[in-house]
């Protein structure tokens, strides 16, 4: 089922939480709503939800239009942050609640809803935990109860409010590709909420990014990353370096052509996109620097530099066979040449978000 | 629990770790206890059987006693539902909702224990008596409030109004209303919700406010006392029969009814005890928990 959202605006008192955020998800995909904290990102899963009432703008699940539609009337499945599992209810109870309430005239019989929860704890592979209580199980354990309990009633539409936040790291990633493969069997639209953007990258068919309110961008997890439309976007899903003025000129051939917008252009560079060499390049599009910091545990070798002109030190990321080919080390001279390099004429907004302490 | 608490309080306090000062302390409370609560206490059985069982039995059998008992149940019996359901009101909307005046509402719950039971008393005489405000309105239709059992109903619902609401606020506060929404989304009707998901989360504290505001409904003498106008067999609750046979020089009487008064609160201990027990309310177990 498609969900339009469109124009929806939200305030509590003088805090503007969603100022006219229009979206169309289609049915059967799975879109992740991504952003820092205090974006709007959950009121507006809140809203599609029926938890919140928008103050202005729509919200049509399969085109029809559910502002007077209460919560419990739209067919959603809703999964929460702290599971909110029914503490005094056994696991099966819990995910046969939404069965047992339904109205007489649609409520399955008991034989129907045991065979239905027995299912759905068997897809949740928690079989054996049906006659225990939630404080019984594990955080990962919970939330794929609360999945469970949400899919019981087959919604239409499977709301996620940052699932995963509560879990330590490898439970969270277990989960979240287990969510994809549930998502690939179920093929129900769904709406995840995240904050980490490696999940929301990692899982969705499409990433949603909001900033203090406002849509940002709307597009596939590599559309996103590889074409940022904002200084904001760019600097939300990494690490990034930022450059501009005399050292911005060196790096990019044009950059010292208009000196009139040099004050305004800022460029940024994630720190895998460096070409590390103990040479200026022939092209000379490179500039010295000194490795101040080496840090070899993992995958790449992480290394932080001081380049001449620029105020904060710049992160670099090279393989591992590169740096011992080099014979890197601490307190060495090299030269930076970016291998691609994103230029934004907005310096104001690119500050502000070093100021946030972005970038390294 | 609370033994592990002091504990570990003096280990962090050099002071008070020496055995003697531990000692003495104890010592202290424990004299203190004795002759401030057990003492008198024990004073009142035995005096109440000072005289034997028959005198008792016959003290306990009067009339005007088996009257005032009566009241007592009967008035309990109707201020301790209105209480709940007051109770339940006020909490659900002052942890669930956002409003104007939610915390003059939050502050104005406690005023019946801040003032004294006679005020409430007095407050009453001058809305419902025969002078008051609604005084000649409710003569000229033969409603009887003042010196009757509407007023030593309401005049106990006044004072026993805080102990439901002050159970239930903080544990709904801290418990939040994630279930009830999880509820409301999975397609629960609002009275599901309430039986099926609400009531159950609650129902400790609720039943432990309901014992708390049933022990001072049966014992609430100023209040009851002002509004009663003390009519032997018809206004008067065991309390005040307690204090009219004392008065009377009838201390054996007094102190046989007295003894039931003080039975029921050592009812109410043990239940309430047996509660905080089987839940961990006021525990610092379960009150860590809820606050996750």
């Amino acid at each position: 089922m498609s969900i339009a959202i469109e124009k929806i605006t939200k305030n509590y008192g003088s805090f503007h939480a969603l100022n006219g955020v229009s979206l169309t998800i289609a049915s059967g995909e799975l879109v992740a709503l991504l952003g820092p904290s205090g974006s709007g990102k959950t009121t507006l899963l809140r809203i599609i939800a029926g938890l919140e009432s928008a103050d202005s703008g729509a919200v049509r699940l399969h085109n029809e239009e559910t502002a007077h539609l209460n919560a419990s009337l739209r067919g959603i499945g809703f999964v929460f942050q702290h599971y909110a599992l029914f503490r005094h209810m056994t696991i099966f109870e819990n995910v046969a609640f939404g069965l047992r309430v339904q109205s007489r005239r649609v409520r399955l019989s008991r034989r129907e809803i045991r065979e239905r929860v027995t299912e759905l704890l068997s897809l949740v592979q928690l079989d054996s935990y049906a006659r225990m209580f939630p404080d019984q199980l594990s955080g990962g354990q919970r939330q794929r109860v609360a999945l469970a309990r949400a899919l019981a009633v087959r919604p239409r539409v499977l709301l996620l409010d940052e699932p995963f936040s509560a879990l330590d790291a490898k439970v969270r990633k277990d989960l979240r590709n287990w969510l994809r493969h549930i998502h690939d069997e179920l093929r129900v639209t769904t709406v995840l909420v995240t904050h980490d953007q490696e999940e929301a990258l990692e899982v969705a068919d499409r990433v949603a990014i909001l900033n203090r309110g406002a849509l940002e961008q709307f597009g596939t997890p590599q559309e996103i990353y590889d074409r940022p439309v904002s200084p904001f976007v760019y600097n939300f899903l990494g690490n990034v370096n930022l450059f501009h003025g005399r050292l911005l000129a060196a790096l990019t051939a044009q950059g010292a052509a208009d000196s009139s917008d040099a004050a305004s252009i800022v460029g940024f560079v994630r720190p895998h996109e460096f070409e590390v060499t103990r040479a200026l390049p022939p092209n000379g599009q490179a500039v010295p620097a000194v490795i101040e910091r080496v840090n070899a545990a993992g995958a790449q070798v992480h290394l932080e530099v001081k380049v001449a002109g620029n105020k904060n030190p710049v992160a670099v990321e090279i393989a591992k066979r590169q740096f011992h080919e080099l014979k890197l080390g601490e307190g060495e001279e090299i030269y930076l040449s970016p291998q691609s390099i994103r230029v934004f004429n907005d310096r104001a907004a690119a500050e502000q978000l070093l100021e946030q302490g972005a970038g390294i | 629990m609370h033994l592990v608490r002091l504990r570990s309080k003096s280990e962090r306090a050099p002071s008070l770790k020496t055995t003697a000062t531990r000692l003495a302390l104890v010592f202290a409370a424990l004299i203190f206890v004795a002759a401030f609560l057990v003492l008198p206490l024990v004073t009142v059985f035995a005096q109440a059987f000072a005289q034997g069982w028959r005198v008792y039995a016959d003290a306990v059998c009067r009339e005007d006693v088996i009257a005032a008992l009566k009241l007592t149940a009967l008035v309990a019996a109707f201020a301790v539902p209105l209480n709940v359901i007051f109770g339940l009101a006020a909490s659900w909307a002052i942890a669930r909702f956002d409003f104007v005046g939610k915390k003059l509402l939050n502050s104005l719950i406690d005023i019946p224990l801040a003032v004294s039971p006679v005020v409430a008393g007095i407050m009453y005489v001058e809305v419902f008596g025969l002078r008051g405000w609604l005084g000649a309105w409710l003569s000229a239709h033969n409603l009887h409030i003042i010196f009757a059992v509407p007023g030593i109903v309401l005049a106990t619902v006044f004072v026993t109004f805080p102990f439901v609401a002050r159970e239930l606020i903080p544990f709904m506060q801290a418990q939040g209303c994630d279930e009830e929404e999880a509820a409301v989304v999975l397609g629960a009707s609002a009275p599901s919700i309430f039986w099926r998901i609400t009531l159950p989360n609650i129902k400790w504290p609720l039943l432990y406010g309901t014992i708390l505001a049933a022990s001072r409904s049966i014992g609430e003498f100023g209040a009851v006392s002002v509004v009663s106008g003390h009519i032997r067999g018809l206004t008067v609750t065991t309390p005040l029969e307690v204090e009219m046979l004392y008065n009377e020089y009838n201390f054996t009487a007094a102190f046989a009814v007295a003894s039931l008064l003080t039975l029921a609160a050592v009812v109410t201990l043990i239940v309430k005890k047996a509660i905080e027990l089987a839940t961990g309310i006021h525990g610092e177990r379960e009150t860590g928990e809820r606050a996750r």
